[in-house]
């Protein structure tokens, strides 16, 4: 059902995409536009629909939703644009309007969203998937939703060799003090999918710092996608009050990262919430930026050879681009990919409910990661490396896919 | 539209690629230009064949047909005014070939125009010189129908000198080839110029067959600076008069480098009156030569300061601040009129001092700035178009550039086409008798009138 604040997200996202001057330079750089020609994929399409919409000439309809679905939020057009014009949070809104107009989220997106928001439920799928990798099951999982992991006792076997430790490593500019207080963010999607990641970002928070471990909730991102906006709010309310004591919150997921420093621009105009969530955002950073200002050094060298692909939410939506590098730069040897920030068509739910477009974009990131000859892809998102481990499994083992924290 | 109709249209090209919905209809009613109009049906056909059979039904059953490439016009050429079918020919992307030995190339009119240019340069002995800003999105189709120009028009002409020959679609499914692939055909008149800027109200181009030039050894490129508008227009022609082609020649005024400078702060000289951005091309000695007359020109027509970037980096940052007019101006104002008047290069001081009375005379802001060395110049007019009262003085103003260029022996445009904006103004370039000759060509090829309806002579 529509709801009372429904109208006033389709002005904003109307607002936010008047500026665009149809001039097209949205089309070439759109992964969903290089693999589908049709102009309603495109951010020019998308900004249209959104006016149509807003000024009456368009009815919410299933068939606008699908379109409006049919976006990876990857940001790689608002970089482009040169009227910077936001399409990626127009999408976010047009969404939230027309599943309130067209009878409210889908049951899909509901049942799992039901199921992010609670903490029981990750832990109890957590721990199913482990179940199912130690029996082998996880094969049978469709869209590579049970990972398989290819740990940091794989790859040290593999690569560690005689190289020596301590060689030369980033330096720090920013030292954070002895008595700031560091917590660690744990996104639904490490826990889940890649506790073994996750164990080791802990292991190397720990040697920077005495590090505060909660119990978080979700960071609200799929909710917010998905036409579930209160879902998103009470649940980033819920981390706030969590993390009020610490100073720096850390997290090791892009998405989560992205969405908790973006969070506070959802609670301007909330006079009892807003400067406890502006407060919370300013603290949040990601793993690589965090270890990049305290000076972190590489456990180890290894003499492999790696090359990066850039999360999304990491490298546009928060400007994340250097530290992975010189962190990786200062493991192994690093090889730069083509298109390295271009989007693996993950996109949170994406890849399920498009497998076959998603497919086609993951396949282009493939043949750029194969040509760097590297043995590893890493990253910094679990989203993308449920992508890039089905990429390195079509590879027939020319590379490896895996966490930033597992290599450094 | 009956869904008969749409249901054949789905027969001929595929289902998936005909587009009924209103959702999608929308997103293919406009270019870049600011009117819109919705077509009944999208039609995205994959070669000439099906093309064939589209226009046969489009006109067994009189359906307006409006062709369209990247959407990326500024003339509205290919706003589907007549409604009807908009035939999409971005399927239609195929580099056919690229002869080095004949120096041509056949390509489809839906290749972009970079991935083409790119393409050519990898052969390393040859380039294709058009360079219109929307190269990394326009298509050739696109540019050939619009006759789009760019930067280094001065030296290498525009698209018009590119092309040998086209395969058309007549409005009735006829198939006709025009030109050839033969550099120096001439048998008969030129048919191939007739439907080159001809927008697709003539028939659908389907094929092109494209002249390519020799790649250049070497390149300089020189930023002048000016206190002086009126000095920087006289360089234009005095460089060239005096025995240097430069490859580009591009002009900015005060304006227009105020505006670059806040959008992208590349440290352009924002007190000059105006900058010329100069490029000169060819063997390394003649280049060294070039660069040392076209930096004593401007220095005698009162270039107060001339730089040579040295660094690829520099000549990048150069590069960047021209190419950020566009989209430095829509951080301006909402709605642009990007002009593309044209005159005689020896007119190129006259017509920007006119340019800037008229901006004065109706009280608006108008950026100056453009290819000076082929009098291809872009008033930009800054506006809202909500705003009616100000819009009123914008349409008065674009008479009065349009009057004043024709008055200097000029044209209503170098590039953009005409499209549904420049078309009210045609009569005022060709003349009555020119205008109905025009007609009687447009009747001759397309009696029923379905092709691009509301564009050219029948606006």
């Amino acid at each position: 059902m529509k709801k009372k604040n429904d109208d006033q997200l389709l002005q904003e996202a109307r607002e936010k995409v008047s500026q665009c001057d149809r001039c097209g330079t949205c089309l070439t750089v759109c992964p969903l536009f290089g693999v589908q020609d049709v102009e309603k994929v495109s951010a020019r399409g998308k900004n249209t629909i959104t006016r149509a919409l807003a000024e009456g000439g368009l009815k919410p309809t299933a068939d606008v939703l699908a379109a409006a679905n049919f976006c990876l939020l990857c940001q790689t057009c608002v970089t482009n644009c040169p009227n910077k014009i936001k399409t990626d949070e127009a999408m976010i809104n047009v969404r939230q309007y027309l599943m309130d107009c067209t009878g409210g989220a889908s049951a899909k997106y509901r049942a799992v969203g039901w199921m992010m928001k609670n903490r029981g439920m990750i832990k109890f799928a957590a721990g199913m998937l482990s179940l199912l990798r130690k029996s082998g099951l996880n094969r049978l999982f469709p869209h590579g939703m049970a990972p398989e992991e290819y740990t940091r006792t794989h790859f040290l076997t593999a690569f560690a060799g005689p190289a020596a430790l301590g060689q030369q490593t980033v330096t720090a500019d920013v030292p954070l003090t002895a008595t700031t207080k560091v917590a660690y963010f744990q996104g639904c999607g490490m826990k889940m999918m890649f506790p073994e990641a996750a164990a080791e970002t802990v292991e190397i928070l720990k040697t920077k710092t005495q590090l505060l471990v909660k119990d978080n909730v979700c960071c609200g991102i799929p909710h917010l996608a998905h036409g579930l906006r209160e879902d998103f709010l009470s649940l980033t309310k819920e981390n706030v009050a969590l993390y009020e004591e610490a100073d720096i919150i850390v997290t090791d997921c892009a998405s989560c990262g992205g969405a908790l420093k973006h969070a506070a621009s959802y609670f301007t105009d909330d006079p009892e919430w807003k400067d406890r969530v502006a407060a919370f955002s300013l603290k949040v950073m990601d793993l690589t930026e965090y270890l990049v200002k305290t000076g972190y050094m590489p456990r180890r060298k290894v003499d492999a050879t790696l090359t990066y692909h850039d999360p999304c939410h990491l490298v546009r939506g928060q400007g994340v681009k250097n530290q992975p590098r010189e962190l990786l730069s200062a493991t192994g040897k690093f090889i730069e990919m083509k298109e390295a920030d271009t989007c693996c068509g993950g996109a949170g739910s994406f890849h399920m409910d498009y497998p076959d477009i998603s497919k086609k974009i993951i396949e282009k990131k493939q043949a750029n990661i194969e040509k760097t000859g590297a043995s590893i892809v890493v990253t910094g998102c679990p989203g993308c490396l449920i992508q890039l481990n089905k990429a390195a499994k079509a590879s027939g083992g020319k590379f490896k896919a895996m966490h930033i924290s597992q290599v450094i | 539209m009956t869904k008969e109709i749409v249901a054949r249209l789905k027969k001929i090209v595929g289902k998936e690629y005909v587009m009924d919905k209103l959702e999608d209809r929308i997103c293919y009613s406009f270019d870049a230009t600011f009117r819109d109009s919705c077509p009944d049906v999208v039609v995205k056909p994959a070669n000439t064949e099906e093309i064939v059979k589209v226009l046969q039904l489009a006109h067994q059953h009189g359906i307006p047909v409006t062709a369209m490439g990247a959407a990326t016009g500024n003339s509205g050429g290919a706003v589907p005014l007549g409604k009807g079918i908009c035939l999409g020919l971005t399927r239609l992307n195929r580099i056919l070939k690229i002869d080095v030995e004949n120096r041509m190339a056949i390509v489809e009119p839906g290749v972009i125009t970079d991935d083409f240019a790119n393409a050519v340069l990898r052969t390393g002995l040859l380039f294709y010189p058009p360079d219109p800003a929307s190269s990394k999105i326009s298509t050739i189709g696109g540019n050939i129908v619009e006759c789009a120009g760019g930067p280094r028009g001065v030296k290498y002409g525009i698209t018009r000198d590119y092309v040998l020959g086209l395969e058309v679609v007549l409005s009735d499914g006829r198939v006709v080839e025009v030109g050839n692939q033969v550099d120096g055909d001439m048998c008969g008149p030129d048919w191939t110029m007739l439907f080159v800027g001809s927008e697709g109200t003539l028939g659908i181009v389907t094929k092109m067959f494209l002249r390519l030039a020799e790649r250049p050894e070497a390149k300089q490129t020189i930023l002048a600076v000016y206190d002086r508008l009126d000095d920087a227009a006289n360089t234009v022609s005095t460089i060239i008069k005096s025995g240097t082609i430069p490859t580009t020649l591009e002009i900015m005024d005060n304006q227009t480098i105020r505006v670059v400078e806040d959008y992208l702060k590349a440290g352009l000289p924002v007190e000059a009156d105006a900058v010329l951005l100069i490029e000169v091309d060819g063997s390394k000695v003649e280049v060294e030569r070039q660069k040392e007359h076209v930096i004593n020109v401007c220095r005698k027509c009162g270039a107060s300061d001339v730089q040579v970037a040295v660094t690829n980096e520099d000549i990048d940052r150069l590069w960047l601040a021209r190419r950020s007019i566009s989209p430095a101006c829509g951080k301006v104002s909402p709605t642009k009129f990007a002009e593309d008047t044209t005159v005689p290069r020896s007119k190129v001081p006259e017509m920007l001092r006119k340019a800037r009375e008229i901006a004065d005379k109706h009280g608006i802001k108008m950026l100056l700035f453009g290819h000076a060395g082929d009098g291809n110049l872009h008033p930009n007019i800054m506006t809202d178009r909500h705003n009616h009262a100000e819009m009123e003085k914008v349409e008065l103003a674009v008479k009065d550039l349009f009057r004043a260029a024709l008055e200097l022996g000029g044209t209503l445009s170098g590039e953009h086409g005409i499209g549904y904006m420049k078309a009210p103004f045609l009569k005022w370039e060709l003349g009555e008798v020119g205008f109905e000759a025009g007609q009687k060509v447009k009747a001759a090829l397309d009696p029923a009138h379905l092709l691009n309806p509301g564009k050219m002579f029948t606006a």
